[in-house]
């Protein structure tokens, strides 16, 4: 009762799913452990330097450790190349708490370089526990998790750093300074058990999938390079990008830092009021952050996604360095708090969180050895540069503290460039780990299946046990196309058996039997084609063979079968012309499926419009509907009109109106597009729309140029998005929530998703669209998490939000109601 | 032509005796029966051929319609004991490139991916 209880608060503020509870409470703590030390040892830090220093020394401070972190960061991409993780983050735990006693003792003798090495060491601490615990939450959660948890995650260090500020505010007078030093390993061994807590129970997650925790194998790795770090970001934009990002956030929070300093240095001169104004500002920062990232950053980031919340720190930095130029010199130290509390707020809560988010979908191998390098010397460094820049500015040309801005304002506007290039990298980088998981089928039989010389074939072989001119008219035609392989006229000329001329025969009454023909000659006989194809188109031939058509064709001596099969075939083979067209005419009547199977073949070569509607009535039929097709695929836009009266007719069958769609796809041309569209958009598409969004669909396959306007798609798609919804709610049991149905286990939800992300793909990359399908359907967890993070990053916010429920795995009852609120705010009239 | 439907696990086995022609259809082509498996959720198919003695082109237009619906939905579709004499003219025309045929039923049963 209790756990529900807390479970209903926690969901309030944080939307975890079953199975990330324990690594969501294990990570908040983790993060609350070392943030407490943290905030224990930065203060400690300053306050024992500024005893042997002045404060326009930091900047030096800084420098020395931009200089010397370089070190750190190749020590720890080794120590993290050999070692497992485990034995890696408790071991460094671990000499962490040593180093605090040894500090504690050394203290003792007051030298004033111990302080220097302090202040360095305390860097080293803060950055390598920090990643570390980033490198934690990237080897748990995949991206889009990741999103939904990070505010709560971050809030965690947060509220270490509050209990921190306020344990050394409350101890420093009790205890002495250098004494805070020894609480903070009593803290670490905290920090130390729940990272035994978190490998405990990953390890455990993945012997349960079979999978085995990744060991690095010390025999075979290459000992990295110290530079290796710099080497992987020169050779990767998207990391690139990430550290530029970084470092403009640094040097220009080091900017506005060293500003704040030289102000308040101005307005409050007394040393302790100086103190006890810095310690306030940060205490009530630090509660204000965790406030934000408890309520704010993490809704930003579920609703507006990273894009957004990646601009949002670089746009209040910039209305934050230009308000400088217009506030008054009383109100300077109101500026100072406000631009300090916004930079400083905006770093530990969205621009943290959109940071980490960044790396999650880079791939392990570059991914940790760039992280360390990135986090802990670049951030060192950029602090370095900013320092100098200010230094340069400030001390080398005399700048006043207010044009200290310019350099932020152009800064800030290099940031918010980078950002958008940096979004555009994340959504390729997600889609890298993407794959398609099968190909389309039509697109796979297309690329190597010729259909219309496989159809010749069988028609062939099949028509040598009918007739003989059958069997040569299509031997004619197979010697006519250019892919006729040798295996092929072996096939052909191996089966070949004695034939009986009875075409000629029965005009020119020869009678006779011819045998010994080897078909073999005929393949390779060039000039043979060329004779016949002369004999066609004689004069004296058309009018000896329209008078044989006419009398087999009419009246009630109508010809046999064969004989039927004979003259479609014929017909084929002539140009264009009246009688063809006739003869034709009256055999696409016929009642013999195989004599359609001919004529329909025949039609497809002659291509007149006239022949069209008899072809539309052949596509009920099961036995030729195919070749039908086929056949007014052939006409092009001749077949337009006549199929889009069949179309558009609700007085015709369903059957036929359901073929024409995929007629209009293999069509092809913006006019055939329009009609699908038409029927879509025309009320009166029921029983036809999953047709005419196949064909929609498969018109972009084919062609993934063609533009559709998404002024018409988008209201389709939200139309489908709603169905759906509607469909999902019919099928839970009201009172068996548990019965609501998945689309990886529902055929009903698979299809009405599959018409969704068909109408998304005639709007967004196709090949986007299609692998987020085929991966939430049947990729791994992992696949599905990468495939909502991209959808999330290139819908547009409406169709995200709408599509949410479908596809998010959120508990059944949280999707009821999402999809009854989608329902009932379609209903309201749009203002 | 008569078709016969059967199921092993998650795979279902369609039967065919006879030809497959165009003008020997059964009430149900050959591709409805897939579609029917489809739409109930059976996405793997396996077409046993033993007994067909005969295809037309209309024949392979079926199968290969077959292929299509069920590759497109992320099915596997897959054929089993073709004749050789069929076999021969699918090889020619380049057909056994696109779909799977095997020798026996069980190792086609073998190739279908595991749950």
């Amino acid at each position: 009762m209790k756990a529900a209880r807390f479970d209903r608060i926690l969901s309030r503020v944080v939307d975890i799913r079953p199975g990330e509870r324990p690594f969501a409470a294990l990570l908040f703590l983790y993060f609350f452990l070392i943030t407490f030390p943290a905030y224990i040892i930065k203060p400690v830090k300053l306050s024992l330097l500024l005893r042997s220093f002045k404060a326009g020394d930091l900047p030096y401070a800084y420098l020395l450790s931009a200089v010397l972190i370089g070190f750190v960061v190749a020590l720890n991409a080794r120590l993290i190349e050999r070692l497992p993780r485990r034995r890696y983050q408790a071991g460094t735990i671990l000499f962490f708490m040593s180093n605090l006693v040894l500090f504690w003792f050394l203290f003792k003798s007051h030298w004033p370089g111990l302080r220097l090495i302090y202040w360095f060491w305390s860097d080293v601490f803060i950055a390598t526990t920090v990643t570390q615990f980033w490198i934690a939450v990237n080897d748990v959660f995949h991206p889009h998790q990741a999103k939904r948890l990070i505010g709560f995650l971050v809030s965690g260090g947060l509220l270490g750093g509050i209990c921190g500020s306020l344990s050394a505010g409350r101890l420093a007078r009790i205890i002495g300074t250098e004494s805070l030093l020894l609480v903070c390993p009593v803290v670490l061994v905290g920090t130390f058990v729940v990272v035994q807590a978190l490998h405990r129970r990953r390890e455990r997650v993945e012997a349960g999938d079979g999978v085995r925790p990744h060991v690095p194998d010390r025999r075979s790795s290459v000992p990295s390079h110290p530079l290796e770090g710099f080497r992987i970001l020169r050779r990767n934009r998207y990391l690139t990008f990430l550290a530029g990002v970084l470092a403009l956030a640094v040097i220009i929070g080091t900017l506005f830092e060293l500003q704040f300093n030289t102000i308040l240095q101005g307005a409050v001169t007394d040393k302790d009021a100086r103190s006890a104004f810095i310690a306030a500002f940060y205490g009530i920062l630090l509660i204000i952050s965790y406030l934000f990232q408890l309520f704010v950053s993490g809704p930003i980031l579920r609703r507006f996604g990273i894009k957004t919340a990646l601009v949002i720190g670089p746009v209040l930095l910039l209305a934050g360095a230009l308000s400088i130029f217009v506030v008054p010199a009383a109100a300077l130290l109101g500026w100072a708090v406000a631009a300090r509390g916004v930079d400083k707020g905006m770093d530990n809560t969205i621009n943290q969180s959109v940071r980490e988010l960044l790396y999650i979908p880079v791939p392990a191998a570059v991914k940790y050895k760039a992280k360390l390098f990135i986090d802990i010397f670049v951030t060192k460094f950029s602090s370095g540069l900013g320092a100098l820049l200010f230094l340069a500015a400030f001390t080398g040309l005399g700048w006043p503290v207010r044009k200290i801005s310019f350099l932020s304002l152009a800064l800030i506007v290099v940031w918010i460039v980078l950002v958008r290039l940096i979004h555009l990298e994340y959504i390729r980088v997600v889609k890298q780990d993407l794959e398609r998981r099968w190909e389309d089928g039509h697109k796979l039989v297309a690329e190597k299946v010729d259909l219309d010389m496989t159809r010749l074939i069988f028609d062939t072989i099949q028509s040598r046990e009918k007739s003989s001119s059958l069997y040569l008219m299509n031997l004619f035609d197979l010697v006519g196309k250019d892919n006729l392989t040798p295996e092929l006229k072996k096939l052909i000329a191996s089966q070949a058996e004695d034939y009986r001329l009875r075409s000629l025969d029965s005009v020119l009454d020869v009678g006779a039997e011819a045998s010994g023909l080897d078909v073999g000659d005929i393949l390779d006989d060039a000039d043979w084609q060329k004779n016949i194809r002369e004999i066609l188109e004689l004069d004296s031939y058309r009018k000896v063979m329209d008078d044989y058509l006419h009398k087999t064709l009419s009246g009630t001596n109508r010809a046999d079968e064969i004989s039927r099969m004979e003259a479609a075939k014929l017909l084929g083979l002539r140009g264009p012309s009246a009688e063809v067209v006739r003869g034709l005419k009256a055999l696409l009547a016929d009642p013999s499926a195989e004599v359609l199977n001919y004529a329909i073949a025949s039609a497809a070569r002659i291509r007149k419009k006239e022949l069209v509607p008899a072809l539309i009535g052949h596509l009920v039929n099961p036995q030729i509907r195919q070749i039908a097709a086929d056949a007014l695929v052939a006409h092009g836009e001749k077949a337009l009109p006549a199929l889009k009266s069949h179309l558009e007719d609700g007085r015709k069958g369903l059957d036929l109106r359901r073929a024409i769609p995929d007629v209009l796809a293999r069509i092809g041309t913006p006019r055939a597009a329009d009609m699908l569209l038409g029927e879509l958009d025309r009320k009166k598409a029921e029983g036809l729309e999953a047709e005419v969004i196949e064909a929609l669909f498969r018109l972009k396959s084919r062609d993934p140029d063609f533009r559709f306007r998404e002024k018409r798609i988008i209201p389709l798609v939200l139309d489908q998005i709603r169905r759906s919804c509607r469909l999902f709610l019919d099928l839970c049991s009201a009172k068996a929530e548990a019965s609501c149905p998945d689309v990886r286990s529902d055929v009903r939800m698979a299809l009405a998703l599959k018409r969704i992300f068909e109408l998304l793909s005639l709007v967004y990359p196709i090949e986007d669209i299609v692998r987020a399908y085929q991966n939430l359907l049947t990729g791994t967890e992992r696949s599905a998490d990468y495939s909502l993070e991209l959808l999330d990053n290139i819908l547009n916010k409406e169709i995200r939000d709408s599509l949410a429920p479908l596809v998010e795995a959120w508990p059944p009852e949280e999707r009821m109601r999402r999809c009854r609120k989608l329902l009932l705010e379609s209903r309201r009239p749009k203002p | 032509m008569e078709i016969r439907k059967r199921t092993q696990g998650d795979v279902a086995i369609i039967d065919i005796e006879g030809e497959i022609k165009r003008s020997d259809i059964s009430d149900v082509t050959l591709h409805q029966v897939v579609k029917d498996h489809l739409e109930a959720g059976l996405r793997n198919i396996l077409l046993n051929l033993e007994k067909v003695r005969f295809i037309d082109s209309f024949g392979v237009g079926e199968i290969l319609a077959s292929f299509i619906s069920t590759q497109n939905l992320g099915g596997k579709f897959k054929m089993a004991r073709i004749s050789k004499k069929i076999f021969l003219i699918f090889d020619v025309t380049m057909l056994t490139r696109v779909l799977e045929i095997f020798d026996t039923e069980e190792s086609a049963l073998q190739s279908f991916p595991k749950v």
